[in-house]
């Protein structure tokens, strides 16, 4: 271990040692070809070397420690090793000429200061300190410190950077503890078993924070106010091995930063308990049900402070531990595995090109002869990737398409669905041969087309061409950029269907082997969901092709579950397409960085995963963006860059919602600003407030004691619930204030939720808002026609007619049947005749009924057979009727006439409508004459005739 | 009325349905189809029976064959539109009575199709735009300009001039060549169909009358109040409401427990009282009465007839005094639902719970009372302001609960 000053010393030297030890590096990875071309310029190779003399210099477990393990070829269990062939990344370009001096100074600066805080924290830090640990002590903490001081500076504690500035701090009381810290050969086990269990929930809280406490409140001392969470550097992959599950609120770090801390440092981290957890970080508020596991499987628990220093002390790579070993070997295994695969494709590639090359000297040697002779190949689409175009190289190509997959190993994820459509691709024609009777093993024989469907960026049509193309099909694609109305398809595609393919033809024509003229056709209709208003009756048309095809038929979409989807749903094999996990997309982005000669640390790509939300085509995209900055992407860059990268995924309102209701967003720690929670709300402005309102009573808030407080709260909240209103109809008014937006934002969702916030009792209901609200319109539409219907004999208003007139015609219209059965059906009849009351309107009036006069307190009590001579004698007679809809109004009759008109479109194969339509409207014309001679007409064979017309 | 004209109306109009009502009104009492508020409601204006200076006035203003626009306004139940309608009985005869509806489509700046009904006679129109939500705008634009802007054909004046030798019909028809608009709820029309309908008011006042019906002329835009003639129809007093039952009474023949002239009196009149005065609902509801007692006993505690929604409320008002938690107030929000999906207005079931909740607590307790009433104003604001009633009944609620919490 050095001393400060040496330190100090030394670091000035460093900075303009020469490079010392490159060379030995070099030659100690012989595997590691693209350390070289690391190194974008002669500068930084020149920093990059002064930071890794420096640590050799240093030699000292901190900067290893310091150092975030890069993807490694050969991880080598020597720490020394790797170390020294594996300069940190981050400073090279961090710490850039320039600042690099000016840094210098700052941290010596810090250094001194700190120097003196820390003594002072020790003292404090003595007289709390009742046992143990000594002797461990200041290693957990020597690193807290480090970042409490530098807070101001780097809000976000990446672990970044801090080698130097670290190091050089070390105190001669860290000296002394450093050795049992680093030893290499300590196993998880060992660590674990010296810090002490978290105390569980039932026993009393604050005695079990005391022991720690000081952790905290020494760091909170020196002005930071405790809101930053100190996270210390670790070794890295020092959790490897690891499961972990975190539960309940951590008192500084909250779940996303704990859970990616770990993830950082290799630990596999769960969201449940089982038998393979190995620990559980516990907080406050831990579910009971997880306290009970905790307790049956015998899993150590630790608490924030636990997890701190199980960081700190953590040897790298997990230790000796048997789990640490075995995902050791296992990473191993995995990463050798991707250097394979991505050489083998290099190869191939060089090959295919190099193929190319010498056939695109062929062909263009052949077509210019040709050239001449054959001027009339009309074969247009078909031939023209033949044509010997403007060949871009493969170094300008967008990654997306460079890296395509070529074969189908190379797809990341949905296996079982790409084997599934392989395989009912390649029985297609046997299956047509028996007319798509015989179902097969899964099913899949009776259909004609597939349908894959899911989200966008998963590899859904590279599948679909991918097997199309490996089975020996000739592709023939629509996607939403043709115009694919009913015409045009009927038109171009179903003259397609029948045919075979002449490409085999022509392509082989002019090799010897012309005998295997391939004439499967395979048609793809990618995006089919695309299908917009433009292309009208297209879908309609494209499920009628997929009962008569004759050749296969993929379908590809987004979302199966559109109503206008639903017209495949019978006649498509269904193949949904998942995301594919980070496990699936990992070993192929690794292959990607390696042939890019790209450093990729393979702990970023859960957080790339997680940023696009496993979309790999964007993940690519990504890295190629990336890649023409930094040549090395670790774990400390993607903090920054994952904001940026972040794909603005639109929150569904119950995670919105959920979100809202729990208090994590609202503790002082979160970080979560006012702007952080308006925007929330502005992933849905339409049901963020309706969902809050309909859940907003069915939380426990935080910190609320007697159900007087919580009642205020609520009582809160609904004032401001009921203000956001006001403030609502001014933004969707005439007045259209849609600067007021935020401020609904605020009243409507983020106030009233920031009361009553805390844990929610139940799951979270949809807004009942919706359907109340449209129950309220049907039967306001039921009383606007009652009105009508009676309006000839009442004065009444709507309102009135609901509050004064239903309540005595419940009565009038049901107390005779009650009280006469059949005899009281007569005079009940009248009673509606009068009032031109049809029988819709009997059960409309008697729904209308609440509380005692329920629409069920009467209509059980009519028996079944009573209810049903009485609809018998009233449609046995002919009633008046009030209101006759003939549509010749000063206004109607041009739109009368547009009311007839029949939406062609969507009808498919139904040539007898025209002639229904005819005859619908003699009906009708009868019927009006009828109705100029006779006073009274049957309603029923109008009601009937009016379906009819809609169709 | 000849019968000749009667017919012609049959023929011409095809829809007119006045035949019926010739019918019951010969066949009378026998049945019971009508109900009494629609049996015994005056056809003329020599048959209303209150508000006598009122009377006069529509009187002479329907003599001189030709009136201003007209806002009438006033509680419901007071007899407004019955009173418009015997006006016009008075200016255009009985033609008026033969009403029709009829359903118009209108096409919408969105392109939306509506129907719209609309109640009509040879003379009037009747129409409540208000049905058509945020739309009414257009009704009042195409159907209103398109009616004023037809000039009156007076058929049946055509009509009587060639039958003229019998002379006994009033000639009253060829002097008015306008039409008569009844626009229902005028006091709901949108700001934008008010401002339509400014002008077309005066522009196409050859042609049509309007008379606008409302609750509160506070909904009402100042220039319209100043081109109409404002027509207050107060709610007629408990004795006036007492009058009318008992004259119904007695044509009905309903039964009481005692003969005695005064505590019958007495009887009505506490009806009328618990009724508000609302001659409507005092009809309905005496009628509900003597419909579930043979003979109706003269107690007091009989006049009080509770319909479904208020007793509702009742209870509703019950379980927030009784049970001021967060839990019951997911129960409350239940009731609430229940009753707006019923049509039951907002407004009432604010007011009804607060005065259900304001007799519960005392109203000698003047403190809890004046904050119940101070949150009960509030809300009711809101309630005109914003669009979802519940968020404002269950704000209600909700304050409501705090306060009787804190004054236990």
């Amino acid at each position: 271990m050095v001393n400060i000053k040496d330190l100090l010393g030394k670091s000035k030297v460093v900075e303009k040692a020469k490079p010392a030890s490159k060379g030995g590096r070099a030659s100690s990875t012989p595997k590691h070809p693209i350390d070289e071309e690391t190194k974008p310029s002669p500068k930084k190779r020149k920093t990059d070397e002064v930071k890794s003399s420096y640590f050799k210099n240093k030699s000292t477990p901190r900067a290893a420690k310091a150092t975030p393990k890069v993807y490694s070829v050969d991880s080598d269990t020597d720490l020394e090793s790797e170390d020294d062939f594996k300069p940190d990344p981050i400073e090279v370009d961090e710490d850039e000429d320039d600042d690099f001096l000016a840094n210098e100074d700052d941290d010596i600066d810090l250094d001194l200061k700190e120097d003196e805080e820390e003594d002072a924290d020790d003292l404090v830090k003595d007289e709390q300190d009742e046992e143990e640990e000594e002797e461990e002590e200041p290693i957990v903490e020597k690193p807290k410190k480090k970042r409490s001081a530098p807070v101001k500076k780097e809000a976000t504690p990446t672990p970044k950077a801090t080698p130097k500035k670290a190091a050089p701090k070390s105190t001669p009381k860290k000296e002394a503890a450093a050795p049992s810290a680093s030893t290499g050969g300590k196993s998880a086990e060992d660590v674990l078993a010296l810090i002490p269990d978290a105390v569980l929930p039932e026993q009393d809280p604050e005695e079990a924070k005391k022991g720690f406490n000081f952790f905290k409140k020494a760091a909170a001392a020196p002005g930071s106010s405790g809101d930053a969470p100190e996270i210390p550097e670790a070794q890295p992959n020092c959790l490897s091995g690891l499961t972990i599950v975190f539960t309940g609120v951590l008192p500084t770090l909250d779940r996303d930063a704990s859970e990616n801390l770990a993830k950082k440092y290799g630990a596999k981290v769960t969201k449940s308990i089982s038998g393979k957890t190995s620990l559980v970080v516990i907080g406050d508020e831990a579910g009971p049900s997880k306290v009970a596991k905790i307790k049956k499987l015998k899993i150590k628990a630790i608490d924030e402070d636990g997890f701190v220093k199980l960081l700190t002390s953590m040897p790298a790579e997990g230790g000796d531990g048997e789990a640490a070993l075995k995902a050791k070997e296992k990473r191993e295994e995995e990463e050798r595995r991707v250097i394979e695969q991505a050489e083998k494709e290099a190869a191939e590639e060089e090959k295919e090109t190099k193929r190319k090359e010498q056939e695109l000297k062929k062909k263009k040697a052949e077509t210019a002869a040709k050239a001449a002779a054959s001027s009339s190949t009309s074969n247009g689409s078909q031939r023209l990737p033949e044509e010997p175009q403007r060949i871009i190289p493969e170094s300008e190509k967008l990654w997306t398409v460079k890296y395509a997959p070529k074969d189908l190993s190379q797809l990341c994820g949905n296996k079982g669905q790409i084997l599934k459509l392989k395989n009912w691709l390649n029985d297609w024609f046997d299956n047509a041969k028996s007319d798509f009777q015989n179902p097969g093993k899964d099913g899949s024989g009776i259909f004609r087309a597939a349908l894959i469907s899911g989200p966008p960026g998963i590899g859904k049509t590279s599948a679909a061409h991918l097997i199309a193309n490996s089975l020996g099909f000739d592709v023939l694609e629509k996607n939403a950029s043709d115009v694919r109305s009913k015409s045009l398809l009927n038109s171009n595609i179903k003259s397609v269907l029948n045919n075979t393919s002449v490409v085999g033809f022509f392509k082989h024509r002019d090799d010897e082997a012309q005998g295997q003229n391939d004439k499967k056709f395979c048609l793809i209709m990618d995006e089919v969901d695309g299908m917009s208003s433009g292309d009208h009756g297209g879908a309609g048309a494209l499920s009628a092709f997929c009962r008569i095809t004759k050749m296969p038929m993929i379908l590809i979409c987004n979302d199966k579950s559109l109503p206008k989807m639903r017209i495949f749903d019978r006649v498509t094999f269904d193949l949904p397409f998942r995301r594919p996990s980070e496990n699936e997309v990992k070993s192929r982005l690794m292959t990607i960085a390696l042939r890019e000669k790209v450093k990729l640390d393979p702990t970023v790509i859960g957080q790339l995963v997680g940023a696009t939300n496993n979309d790999i085509r964007q993940m690519i995209n990504l890295l190629s963006t990336v890649s023409k900055t930094q040549k090395v992407i670790g774990s400390e860059q993607t903090k920054d860059l994952s904001s940026t990268w972040k794909k603005e995924t639109i929150l569904k309102p119950f995670d919105i919602t959920s979100k809202f209701l729990n208090g994590q967003i609202y503790s002082p720690n979160a970080k979560h600003t006012l702007n952080d929670k308006i925007n929330l709300y502005f992933n849905d402005i339409d049901f963020t407030p309706l969902m809050i309102q309909e859940n907003y009573l069915y939380t426990r808030p935080t910190n609320v004691g007697t159900s007087m407080e919580h009642l205020e709260r609520v009582a809160q909240a609904a004032d401001d619930i009921s203000q956001s209103d006001h403030i609502n109809s001014l933004i969707r008014s005439s007045e259209q204030q849609w600067s007021l937006l935020p401020f609904h934002a605020v009243m409507s969702s983020v106030k009233p939720s920031m009361e009553i916030a805390g844990t929610v009792n139940q799951r979270i209901n949809f807004a009942g808002w919706l359907g109340q609200n449209s129950k309220a319109m049907k039967y306001e539409r039921l009383l606007q026609e009652l009105q009508y219907h009676t309006r000839l004999r009442t004065f009444s208003d709507k309102k009135s007619f609901r509050l004064d007139y239903i309540p005595l015609f419940i009565e009038k219209l049901t107390e005779p049947i009650l009280k006469y059965q059949d005899e009281g059906i007569e005079s009940v009849i009248d009673i509606m005749d009068y009032y031109y009351l049809t029988k819709e309107d009997w059960d409309s009036i008697v729904d209308f009924g609440v509380g005692p006069s329920k629409s069920d307190n009467y209509l059980k009590k009519i028996s079944t057979k009573t209810k049903s001579s009485f609809t018998r004698k009233y449609n046995g007679t002919s009633h008046p009727t009030a209101i006759y809809k003939t549509g010749n109004s000063v206004t109607g009759r041009v739109s009368g006439g547009g009311k007839q008109k029949v939406d062609y479109e969507d009808v498919i194969e139904d040539d007898t409508t025209g002639k229904d339509e005819q005859d619908d409207e003699e009906v009708d014309n009868d019927k009006i004459d009828a109705k100029k001679d006779k006073l009274i007409k049957e309603v029923k064979s109008k009601k009937k005739a009016a379906p009819k017309k809609k169709k | 009325m000849s019968k000749g004209p009667n017919a012609f109306f049959t023929n011409l109009f095809g829809r007119n349905l006045a035949l019926s009502d010739h019918l019951t009104l010969l066949l009378g009492a026998k049945f019971t189809m009508s109900l009494w508020v629609d049996k015994y409601r005056p056809r003329s204006l020599d048959q209303l029976s209150y508000h006598p200076t009122i009377t006069q006035n529509l009187k002479a203003l329907a003599s001189t064959g030709d009136f201003p626009h007209l806002l009438v306004y006033g509680p419901t139940g007071s007899g407004k539109k019955t009173r418009i309608y015997a006006t016009l009985h008075e200016l255009f005869g009985p033609g008026i009575e033969k009403l029709k509806i009829d359903v118009k489509t209108f096409v919408t700046s969105s392109n939306r199709k509506l129907e719209f009904n609309v109640l009509s006679s040879p003379y009037h129109l009747e129409i409540t735009p208000s049905d058509m939500g945020n739309n009414d705008r257009v009704v009042i634009q195409d159907l209103l300009k398109d009616v004023a802007s037809t000039e009156q054909v007076d058929f049946t004046n055509q009509q009587q001039q060639i039958k003229g030798a019998n002379g006994s019909s009033s000639a009253a028809g060829s002097k008015h060549r306008f039409k008569v608009v009844i626009i229902n709820e005028a006091d709901s029309l949108s700001r934008d169909a008010q401002a339509a309908l400014r002008r077309t008011m005066e522009k196409y006042s050859s042609n049509i009358r309007l008379i606008m019906i409302s609750n509160t002329t506070s909904n009402i835009i100042a220039p319209i109040k100043s081109r109409t003639l404002l027509v207050r129809i107060p709610a007629p007093s408990t004795q006036e409401v007492s009058a009318v039952l008992s004259h119904i009474a007695k044509k009905e023949a309903v039964k009481f427990s005692s003969p005695n002239e005064p505590e019958i009196n007495q009887f009505l009149e506490d009806i009328a009282h618990n009724c508000e005065r609302n001659l409507r609902k005092a009809m309905l509801c005496f009628e509900t009465i003597s419909m579930q007692n043979e003979s109706i006993s003269l107690n007091s505690s009989n006049s009080i007839i509770k319909l479904d929604w208020e007793v509702i409320i009742e209870q509703l008002s019950k379980s927030i005094l009784t049970n001021r938690t967060v839990a019951n107030l997911a129960k409350v929000r239940v009731v609430f639902y229940e009753l707006l999906s019923h049509c039951i207005p907002a407004r009432v079931i604010l007011k009804n719970l607060l005065f259900c909740l304001v007799q519960a607590v005392g109203v000698n307790k003047s403190k809890i009372v004046g904050e119940l009433v101070s949150v009960g104003s509030v809300f009711d604001e809101r309630l005109s302001l914003g669009q979802k009633s519940i968020f404002h009944l269950e704000g209600f609620a909700a304050k409501s609960m705090v306060i009787l919490e804190k004054a236990k």
